[in-house]
């Protein structure tokens, strides 16, 4: 394993910003979740999406 | 990987060098500094500082509970105590405390040289102490410090004074900071094993800090949305909490909650994953039942999202609601009973032995133990209702955060401290240590218990007389358990100073890749990855 190689410097760089994109998701979903709709379902909507997201990135990691 | 010792093949050449000559020396090393070994030092002394701080301010608040009336504190203040007391404890100590452990371990742990993003993670660190100032400063501003409680519920906190903004954006800057931590952590796991090291072989410490990652990065963001609409609601004119222009301010605690509840299983898995790491070790015998540690782990982690409105029973509910959240909440006793049915069994006839780290693994096991049944029966609808906002509940937290994760950071440190120094510390000193925590502890919480079961509310500075009894037998313990932490600080400073010297393996069992370097770790260590069969 070679930490200086590109496709490894890629791949860490990938995982950061496809963290980082989730993380500013949730934080602007959750503000714009009371301007759409009825506040009630676009908050589950959201909600659901962090449970969603939870499940796929820790279920994924539980088959390796 | 406790439960799995690695057959190690490393290459002809050093691992590890301690050649740090082209970095700054002095103040500025720590300053500049990228490596994650001196970050994970940062980290824990800061946790320390901020673990005294939030102890003095505990001590204020019993001091003023020795006695029934108004004798030290003014009430606001008071309320200003337990306010920054919670937030110092949970932001400043118990959080950085954990990923101190985290930068020190996971990369020694999986075989990489650094963690993935190396200026992010001075970043992160040097983000802290000026949220921190921030949030100490507010008690100076006009109107004192936040005082409407660590939970910042809404409407109390759309009209209090200038503490409370400070105290926003001191939490803004935590949380970014705690999400560049998780966002690094998580890569570096995977993406930087050591080859060999599949998932399934990872110590149990770092698949603990993998989850908690992934539960940082999903609720830190929540909780950053509801207090920036807090603050918009202080003052750009919004309503989104504020039930005077049409908002809802249970909306926030729905919110709130969201975060709040899965923050608890942010703070105790860490904690999970070092007692994971010394009962194999001092019982001399893998793990019992790895893989179902793992899976308990990451079922935890999923249901503590599902449970967040028991902290609102007494907001009003559907009976519905009500039943769900109740049998969801019990629900997580199983995978937590997986845990510690799988820690007993880890020690059933192994041949244990009672250094400090152990000690306090098994006070950790006894007393977490404790706090989470009195969880399970705050669980229960009916009686939650009675004791909503009573010492039962503070004496049921302080008994998973203080003997949960406290505890097992206490046992990390001590076990960890050989590898980290190149120097053994003073056992009986440690066991004194151990000793007056576990008794003082007890006499400061339990009696919180029969407090709370006799209707005593928290947060509020005088108390009717018949609570004094077992508010001094409290205050005597809460001051003992403050004072017998000097014993930590005491330890560690001799232990950094000199004393015996470590070997590379202090502890005969210890079988995962920080025991193969050589102790003190070396500024740099697997620039080659070792390899794991």
């Amino acid at each position: 394993m070679d930490h200086e190689d590109p496709r490894r410097r890629a791949a860490i760089r990938r995982t950061g910003l496809l963290l980082l994109a989730i993380a500013l998701l949730f934080f602007f979903g959750i503000i714009a979740s009371r301007f759409i709709d009825s506040p009630l379902v676009s908050t589950g909507v959201i909600g659901g999406a962090v449970l969603l997201y939870l499940i796929v990135a820790i279920g994924r990691h539980l088959r390796k | 990987m406790s439960s799995v010792p690695h057959d190690l093949v490393v290459g002809g050449h050093p691992h590890a060098h301690d050649d740090h000559a082209h970095h700054p020396k002095g103040i500025m090393r720590w300053i500049t500094t990228t490596n994650h070994k001196d970050i994970g030092t940062l980290y824990l002394w800061f946790s320390f500082t901020m673990f005294l701080v939030g102890g003095v301010m505990a001590l204020t608040i019993r001091s003023e509970l020795f006695h029934p009336g108004l004798q030290i504190v003014d009430p606001e203040f008071f309320n200003s105590m337990t306010t920054l007391h919670g937030l110092i404890m949970i932001f400043g100590a118990l959080m950085p405390g954990a990923v101190g452990f985290a930068n020190w371990l996971i990369p020694m742990q999986i075989g990489a040289p650094d963690m993935a993003f190396a200026r992010m993670n001075n970043w992160s660190f040097w983000l802290l102490p000026p949220a921190a100032i921030m949030l100490l400063l507010s008690l100076f501003v006009p109107g004192g410090a936040a005082s409407g409680g660590w939970t910042m519920y809404p409407p109390l906190t759309v009209q209090s004074g200038m503490g409370m903004d400070l105290t926003i954006f001191a939490i803004h800057i935590m949380g970014a900071s705690s999400i560049m931590g998780s966002i690094n952590i998580v890569t570096t796991i995977l993406n930087l094993r050591a080859p060999g090291m599949t998932l399934m072989k990872m110590p149990l410490f770092c698949w603990t800090w993998l989850i908690t990652a992934y539960l940082l990065i999903a609720v830190m963001p929540v909780l950053a949305g509801a207090v920036t609409m807090l603050l918009t609601d202080r003052h750009f004119g919004t309503s989104f909490f504020n039930a005077a222009g049409g908002g809802d301010p249970v909306l926030f605690q729905h919110v709130f909650w969201f975060f709040g509840h899965p923050e608890v299983y942010i703070i105790i898995l860490p904690a999970f994953g070092i007692i994971s790491e010394i009962i194999p070790v001092f019982s001399r015998k893998p793990l019992f039942g790895y893989a179902s540690m793992v899976y308990a782990v990451a079922a935890i982690a999923i249901l503590s999202f599902l449970v967040w409105a028991h902290h609102m029973f007494t907001t009003g509910m559907p009976a519905a609601s009500i039943l769900f959240y109740m049998y969801a909440t019990m629900l997580i006793a199983v995978p937590t009973g997986v845990k510690v049915f799988n820690w007993l069994a880890t020690m059933w006839k192994g041949s244990i032995s009672l250094e400090a780290p152990m000690l306090f693994a098994l006070g950790f096991l006894f007393l977490f133990t404790t706090g989470g049944f009195t969880g399970l029966i705050l669980a229960i609808q009916p009686i939650d209702i009675q004791f909503q906002d009573t010492y039962y509940v503070v004496a049921h937290f302080h008994y998973v955060m203080v003997a949960g994760t406290l505890f097992a950071f206490f046992g990390g440190v001590y076990y960890w401290l050989p590898k980290w120094t190149g120097h053994m510390y003073d056992e009986k000193v440690a066991d004194w240590h151990f000793w007056l925590s576990f008794i003082f502890f007890n006499v400061a919480f339990f009696p919180m218990h029969f407090l709370g079961l006799a209707g005593m509310p928290r947060r509020i500075p005088d108390y009717a007389q018949q609570f004094t009894d077992w508010n001094m037998v409290s205050t005597v313990g809460a001051f003992g358990f403050g004072l017998s932490q000097l014993l930590l600080l005491y330890t560690v400073v001799k232990c950094i100073r000199g004393g015996a010297a470590a070997p590379a393996k202090p502890w005969e069992g210890g079988t995962t890749l920080e025991w193969t370097l050589p102790s003190p770790a070396p500024y740099h260590t697997f620039e080659t990855p070792p390899v794991v069969k």
